[in-house]
C-alpha cells in the first residue's frame, strides 16, 4: 500500500469525474490524495449525512451540536461539559493492544479541540463468544490497551460495557467515549478565523504508520494484516499534549485547536478553513517527519498518533511555543490561514496542490434510496418455548458472561484518578463525577445489537430508554447525548434500511423525551469481506445526565433492613432479544419490547422526585437478563438479601412465571424506599399515574422470589455472588 | 549449534520479539532521548526494546526444538505478527 | 506549612495533590514544573503519582535520574520531609533514597481498588495522627506495585519502618489481603532518617467523605499528621 500510485485511490470513477468538474481541470496527485481523505465515508459521512439531519439536536443548554469535534453543553455556573464518542473497530481487529490504546488517545484529542479538559472515559465494547480463543485474545488486548493508555494519561475510566455475540466474531466493535469540562469562556473551536494567524503541527512526528487509515476504516476487512493500520500508542506524548494544550487554553493563547485523526493532515486543514470561512496555505515538508524521504501524500495522509494542529495569532506565538519547549513537544510551523477560500499545499515551496476548500469537505452525497426490507417481520412471531427449571435457568443466565460482573475489566482501570468519581465502576447504573460547579454529573454508554437485528426501530428505540433511564437510576436528569452507529456494507439494501430505521428509532426517542444528540459518529463496514457476513446493527448511545445535590446521587446496593422495593413500569412478555432466550433456549427471534417515550419520560420524572426529596435508598433498572438479575444484583452489591412476590409486578397481558422473571421488556426500574416513606412514595406514582408495584422487602442473607406466596426461586448471597463474580474471571484464565 | 552434552533431549530456546524495524518504538526512544543522551553518551545511535521467552523444550534435535517454539508462539499468539517479529533460536550446547 | 508538589513529564497526580493539600489548615501548596523545582525553602516536598516518563525502562528509573531528585538527599538531611506517593515512591527507590525495588503485580494486571492498611509506626511525621495497629482505608491504583526486598523485608518490618501494610478489615495480614504479593505486604516505607515516606496507596484520593466508600477521611489524617508534626517542631 504504497503512496504516489493514483491506481490506489479509493474515490469511485463518479467521484473523480466530479473532482476533474470541480478544479475544472485534471487533480494533481496531492489534489487527489486530499479528495480520497475529505471524501472518505469516514470523514465525509456521505451515505448518512442526509439521514442524520432527521436527528434531534438542539436545545437550551446546547453550546455546540454535531458537526464539530466534540458535542458541548451548558451546566451553569460558567461550566460546560464536552462529549465525543469514537471508534477504532478496524484496527483493533487487527492490532486490539494498539488500535484500542490509540482510540483512546484520539476521542481524548477532540474533547481537547474545543478547550476542554478531559475528565472520564467509557468504552462499549463487542466480541465474539469467549468460547473461541480468538475472542479472549482480542478482549484481554483490547481491555489492556484502553487500560494501559487511559491510566498512563490520567484520565479516569469510569464506566462502560462489553458484549459477546457470534456477529462480532471477526469485527469487533471498539467504541470509546470522552468527557470533558472547561469554563464557557474558554471554549474555542476548532476554526481558522483571523486570516494571517499561524498554524503548526504540534507533537508525534509523522512517519508512515496509519497512511489511509481513514480509507481503511471505510471498506470491510480483507483479512490480509495490513500494517500500515497498525498505529502505535504513546500515552506520554499524549500526556504532554494535554498538558501544553491546556495550559495554553487557560491563558487563551489560542485561536482554534485540532485533533488529527481521520484523513490527518488533509482533513484537519481542510476542517478548520470550511469552518473558519479561510483558506491555508501551507508546506508540508516543514512537518517534523520520523523517517527521512517521505513524499507529500504521505506526509498529508499519515495518521500518525498524538498530533494536533494549533493555530495563533502571531503575537501570541512566542509565549505558545515557550509552553511547547517546556512540556519538550516536537513542533513545526508549516503555514498561515489566508482570506482565499483555498486549500494550498506546498512542498519545499512549490505548489502541489490548490484546492477550493468547499470542493474539498462538501463531499458529494451518495443518493440511496431505503428500500422497505421485510425481511424480519417473520422472526417476531414465535412459539414461546416451555417454561424450563426456572433457578437453573436463574443461574445461568447470571453466569453468562453478557450478564456477569465485569470486574475483570474494571479494577484493570483507573477509576479514581482526578478525585472526581463518587458513583464507581459496578456500584450504580451509571458513573457519577463531581463538577467544580458543586453539581454532579452522570454518565452511562449502552448499545443492544440483539434487539437492533430484530427490530431496528424498536430496538434503537430499547437503546435510548436503556441509556437515559441508567442515567435517571442514578439520580441525574439525562441532558445530552452523543450516538454511535455501527453497520455492516450500506450498499447492501438491508443494512441500509435498519439504519434508516434505527435513525427514526433514536429520533423518535430523544425528541419526545427532550433530550438532543449533540454529536454521535456513523460506521460502515463492519463485515467479513470473505463470508459477506455484517454485524448485527449496533447503535450506541451514550447519556449524560446532571443531579444538582449528592443527595440525589443513587447507587443500586440495597441498604438497610426492612426496607421496601417497589418496581415502577409494566413488565410484558416480550423476550426478542433477550439473554434468557439466547442462553437458555438457543432462540433469537421474538417480539422485541414495545418502547412509549412518554411512559418512560413520567417514569423517570418520578423516579427523578423520589431521589430529590430523599426516598430513594437504591435504584436499579431491568436490563440483560430481566428482573431477577437486576434483583440479584442489588442484592449482591448491599450484600442484603430480600424477598419479593412476582404477583405483584405490574404487567401486560397474562405472562408465565419465566417471563415474568427473564423478560427485558419494558421500562422498569426496581426502587429501595424506607418503610415509613411508603405512603408518600405510593401517593406520588399513582400522580404521575404511572404504573408501580409494591414487591416486597429488603432483609436477611438470601433472595426469595415467591408468586402468590409460592417460593419459586431462593438463593443465597454465597451463591448469587459466584454465579456473577466467577465466570469472567475463569474463562480468562485466573 | 554445539554437540548435545547429555541424552535428555531438552533443549533451551530463546525467542525474542520485537516490533517491528519500521514501526516506532516509543520505549526506546524514550530510554535513548530522555536519559542516555541526557547523560551525555552521544554514541549511542539507536535503542530497541523486545521482550526475550526462555524456553526448556523436549524434542529430538535443535532444529526441532526452534520448530516447536516458533509453532507455540504462532499458534497462541503470544507475539502480534502483525506489528512484531519472533526471532528464535536454540542454544549452543544446550542441555536440560 | 509550606509544600513543594513536583511535577514530571507524565505525572498525572499532580492537581489532586494540590487540591487535597489545600484541604489542610494554613498550608500552602506550590505545584512546579521538575526543571523549575528547588527543595530548599519548603517544609514537605511531595512526589505525586502517575506515570513518569510512561515508567519507561522501570517506573520511576528515568525520574530519579533528574537533578531535582538528586538534589533531595541534602534536603533531607537538611531536615526537609519527603512524601512519595505511588510513582513517587517508585522514583524514591530508584534513586536510592529509599530501599527495595519494584516489580510487576502478582495477577500482572492493573488494579484499581480500595484497601485496608494497618498502621503499624504511629510514630513517623506522616502518621502520628493515627494509632498503632489501626485500620485505615486509601485507594491503590498500579501495576508495578510488588515492593521486593529480598532478606531486608524482614528487618523492615520488625524495626517498623514498613509504616503501612496491607490488612483485611479488622488487621490481619493476609495473602488474600494483599493485592500485589509485596514483601509482607508492605505498602508504605520509611528510610532512617524517619523523613521520607513512600507510600504506595493514594492518600490525595481518601480525603474527601463523598468519594470514600464509607465516608473515611484517612489520606486527609496523613497529611494533617505532617502539619501537626511540624506544628510539633517549630
Amino acid at each position: 500500500m504504497r503512496a504516489g500510485s493514483l491506481a490506489l485511490t479509493s474515490l469511485t470513477a463518479h467521484e473523480v469525474e466530479e473532482v476533474r468538474r470541480r478544479l475544472g481541470r485534471e487533480p494533481t496527485e496531492v489534489e487527489l490524495a486530499i479528495f480520497e481523505a475529505t471524501w472518505s465515508e469516514h470523514c465525509s459521512y456521505k451515505s448518512s449525512k442526509r439521514l442524520l439531519t432527521l436527528l434531534p439536536t438542539s436545545g437550551r443548554i446546547v453550546v455546540v451540536g454535531p458537526g464539530y469535534d466534540a458535542g458541548v453543553v451548558d451546566v451553569g455556573e460558567g461550566y460546560v461539559v464536552s462529549i465525543h464518542i469514537e471508534s477504532h473497530n478496524h484496527p483493533s481487529a487487527i492490532d486490539p493492544y494498539g488500535g484500542a490504546a490509540t482510540g483512546v488517545g484520539g476521542v481524548v484529542r477532540d474533547i481537547l479541540s474545543v478547550g476542554t479538559r478531559p475528565i472520564a472515559l467509557l468504552n462499549s465494547l463487542r466480541f465474539g463468544r469467549l468460547e473461541n480463543a480468538l475472542s479472549r485474545w482480542l478482549f484481554s488486548n483490547v481491555v489492556k490497551g484502553i487500560a494501559d493508555y487511559g491510566n498512563c494519561i490520567g484520565v479516569p475510566t469510569v464506566a462502560g460495557e462489553v458484549e459477546f455475540d457470534e456477529s462480532f466474531e471477526r469485527n469487533c466493535l471498539v467504541d470509546v467515549v470522552c468527557i470533558g469540562v472547561g469554563r464557557r469562556e474558554e471554549l474555542i473551536l476548532a476554526e481558522a478565523k483571523v486570516p494571517g494567524s499561524v498554524i503548526l503541527i504540534v507533537g508525534n512526528y509523522t512517519g508512515r504508520d496509519g497512511i489511509r487509515g481513514a480509507s481503511f476504516a471505510s471498506r470491510p476487512l480483507d483479512g490480509e494484516d495490513d500494517r500500515s493500520a497498525v498505529q502505535i500508542p504513546d500515552p506520554f506524548l499524549e500526556k504532554l499534549l494535554i498538558d501544553a494544550t491546556l495550559e495554553a487554553v487557560e491563558k487563551r493563547l489560542l485561536l482554534a485547536v485540532k485533533d488529527l485523526g481521520g484523513g490527518g493532515l488533509a482533513t484537519a486543514l481542510a476542517e478548520i478553513a470550511y469552518k473558519g470561512g479561510t483558506g491555508i496555505d501551507a508546506d508540508l515538508s516543514k512537518v517534523h517527519l520520523r523517517e527521512p524521504d517521505m513524499q507529500p501524500t504521505e506526509v498529508l495522509l499519515s495518521e500518525s498518533q498524538e498530533r494536533m494542529i494549533f493555530v495563533v495569532r502571531t503575537e501570541a506565538l512566542k509565549q505558545v511555543t515557550g509552553i511547547l519547549e517546556k512540556y519538550e513537544l516536537p513542533f513545526s510551523i508549516i503555514g498561515v490561514v489566508t482570506s482565499d477560500g483555498i486549500l494550498r499545499l506546498r512542498w519545499y515551496g512549490r505548489i502541489v496542490a490548490e484546492v477550493p476548500v468547499w470542493a474539498a469537505v462538501e463531499a458529494p452525497i451518495q443518493e440511496r434510496v431505503v428500500q422497505m426490507v421485510h425481511r424480519l417481520s417473520n422472526t417476531n412471531t414465535t412459539l414461546k418455548p416451555p417454561t424450563p427449571d426456572l433457578h437453573e435457568a436463574f443461574f445461568k443466565i447470571l453466569s453468562s458472561p453478557n450478564v456477569a460482573s465485569k470486574r475483570y475489566v474494571f479494577e484493570q482501570y483507573d477509576y479514581e484518578v482526578g478525585v472526581r468519581t463518587v458513583v464507581k465502576p459496578g456500584d450504580g447504573d451509571a458513573a457519577v463525577l463531581k463538577l467544580p460547579n458543586g453539581k454532579f454529573l452522570s454518565i452511562k454508554v449502552d448499545g443492544d445489537p440483539q434487539k437492533c437485528h430484530l427490530d431496528p426501530y424498536m430496538g434503537a428505540m430499547n437503546v435510548a430508554s436503556e441509556a437515559c433511564r441508567n442515567i435517571v437510576c442514578s439520580g441525574a436528569e439525562p441532558i445530552a447525548a452523543v450516538d454511535h452507529l455501527q453497520f455492516g456494507n450500506p450498499d447492501d439494501e438491508e443494512v441500509y434500511w435498519s439504519f434508516y430505521q434505527t435513525i427514526r428509532g433514536l429520533t423518535d426517542y430523544f425528541s419526545t423525551i427532550g433530550v438532543p444528540i449533540v454529536g454521535g459518529k456513523v460506521s460502515f463496514y463492519n463485515e467479513d469481506s470473505t463470508t459477506g457476513r455484517a454485524i448485527k446493527p449496533t447503535p450506541v448511545i451514550a447519556a449524560i445526565g446532571l443531579a444538582l445535590t449528592h443527595d440525589s446521587v443513587t447507587t443500586m446496593s440495597l441498604k438497610t433492613e426492612g426496607d421496601a422495593l417497589l418496581v415502577i413500569g409494566e413488565t410484558s412478555a416480550e423476550l426478542g432479544g433477550s439473554e434468557y432466550y439466547k442462553v437458555v433456549h438457543g432462540i433469537e427471534q421474538g417480539q422485541v419490547p414495545f418502547v412509549d417515550p412518554r411512559l418512560d419520560l413520567r417514569i423517570f420524572r418520578v423516579v427523578l422526585t423520589l431521589a430529590t426529596v430523599g426516598a430513594l435508598k437504591a435504584a436499579h433498572d431491568c436490563s440483560k437478563g430481566g428482573f431477577g438479575v437486576t434483583l440479584a444484583e442489588m442484592c449482591v452489591s448491599g450484600s442484603f438479601g430480600a424477598k419479593v412476590d412476582l404477583s405483584s409486578l405490574p404487567r401486560v397481558g397474562e405472562l408465565c412465571l419465566d417471563e415474568l422473571l427473564f423478560s427485558e421488556g419494558r421500562t422498569r426500574i426496581v426502587v429501595e424506599v424506607p418503610k415509613k416513606l411508603i405512603g408518600l412514595v405510593t401517593s406520588i406514582l399513582e400522580r404521575y399515574g404511572v404504573p408501580y408495584g409494591l414487591i416486597g422487602t429488603v432483609g436477611g442473607r438470601t433472595l426469595r422470589i415467591l408468586y402468590d406466596g409460592r417460593t419459586i426461586i431462593e438463593a443465597s448471597l454465597d451463591e448469587l455472588e459466584n454465579a456473577l463474580e466467577k465466570p469472567i474471571p475463569n474463562i480468562m484464565g485466573d | 549449534m554445539g554437540p548435545r552434552i547429555n541424552n535428555n533431549d531438552e533443549w533451551l530456546v530463546e525467542a525474542v520479539i520485537e516490533p517491528k524495524p519500521s514501526l516506532r518504538d516509543p520505549e526506546g526512544e524514550t530510554i535513548l532521548k530522555a536519559l542516555v543522551h541526557r547523560e551525555g553518551w552521544g554514541e549511542v545511535l539507536e535503542i530497541r526494546s523486545a521482550k526475550l521467552l526462555r524456553f526448556k523444550v523436549k524434542a529430538i534435535s535443535p532444529e526441532e526444538a526452534e520448530r516447536l517454539v516458533k509453532k507455540v508462539c504462532d499458534d497462541l499468539r503470544l507475539y502480534n505478527p502483525v506489528s512484531s517479529t519472533l526471532k528464535v533460536r536454540a542454544y549452543e550446547g544446550s542441555r536440560g | 506549612m509550606r509544600v513543594l508538589v513536583v511535577k514530571f513529564p507524565g505525572t498525572n497526580c499532580d492537581y489532586d495533590v494540590f487540591e487535597a493539600l489545600r484541604k489542610v489548615p494554613v498550608t500552602y501548596p506550590e505545584l512546579m514544573w521538575y526543571r523549575d523545582a528547588e527543595p530548599r525553602g519548603y517544609d514537605v516536598v511531595v512526589l505525586p503519582g502517575g506515570f513518569s516518563y510512561a515508567d519507561r525502562l522501570r517506573a520511576g528509573a528515568i525520574a530519579a535520574k533528574s537533578p531535582f531528585v538528586e538534589r533531595l538527599q541534602d534536603y533531607v538531611e537538611d531536615g526537609g520531609l519527603v512524601l512519595g506517593i505511588c510513582n513517587g515512591f517508585q522514583i524514591l527507590v530508584e534513586a536510592g533514597l529509599l530501599p527495595g525495588s519494584f516489580l510487576v503485580n502478582d495477577s500482572l494486571r492493573f488494579i484499581c481498588k480500595w484497601v485496608n492498611l494497618r498502621v503499624e509506626n504511629a510514630s513517623t511525621p506522616f502518621t502520628c495522627l493515627f494509632t498503632e495497629g489501626q485500620v485505615i482505608k486509601m485507594p491503590i491504583a498500579h501495576k508495578e506495585g510488588r515492593f521486593y526486598a529480598g532478606e531486608l523485608s524482614t528487618d523492615l518490618v520488625k524495626s517498623k519502618r514498613a509504616v503501612l501494610r496491607y490488612c483485611t478489615e479488622n488487621g490481619s495480614i493476609t495473602n488474600i489481603a494483599n493485592p500485589n504479593g509485596s514483601d509482607h505486604s508492605i505498602a508504605a516505607l520509611i528510610d532512617t532518617t524517619g523523613r521520607i515516606l513512600g507510600i504506595m496507596p493514594h492518600p490525595e484520593r481518601a480525603v474527601d467523605p463523598l468519594l470514600s466508600p464509607d465516608g473515611s477521611v484517612d489520606g486527609l489524617l496523613l497529611f494533617l499528621s505532617i502539619k501537626a508534626w511540624l506544628g510539633g517542631q517549630a
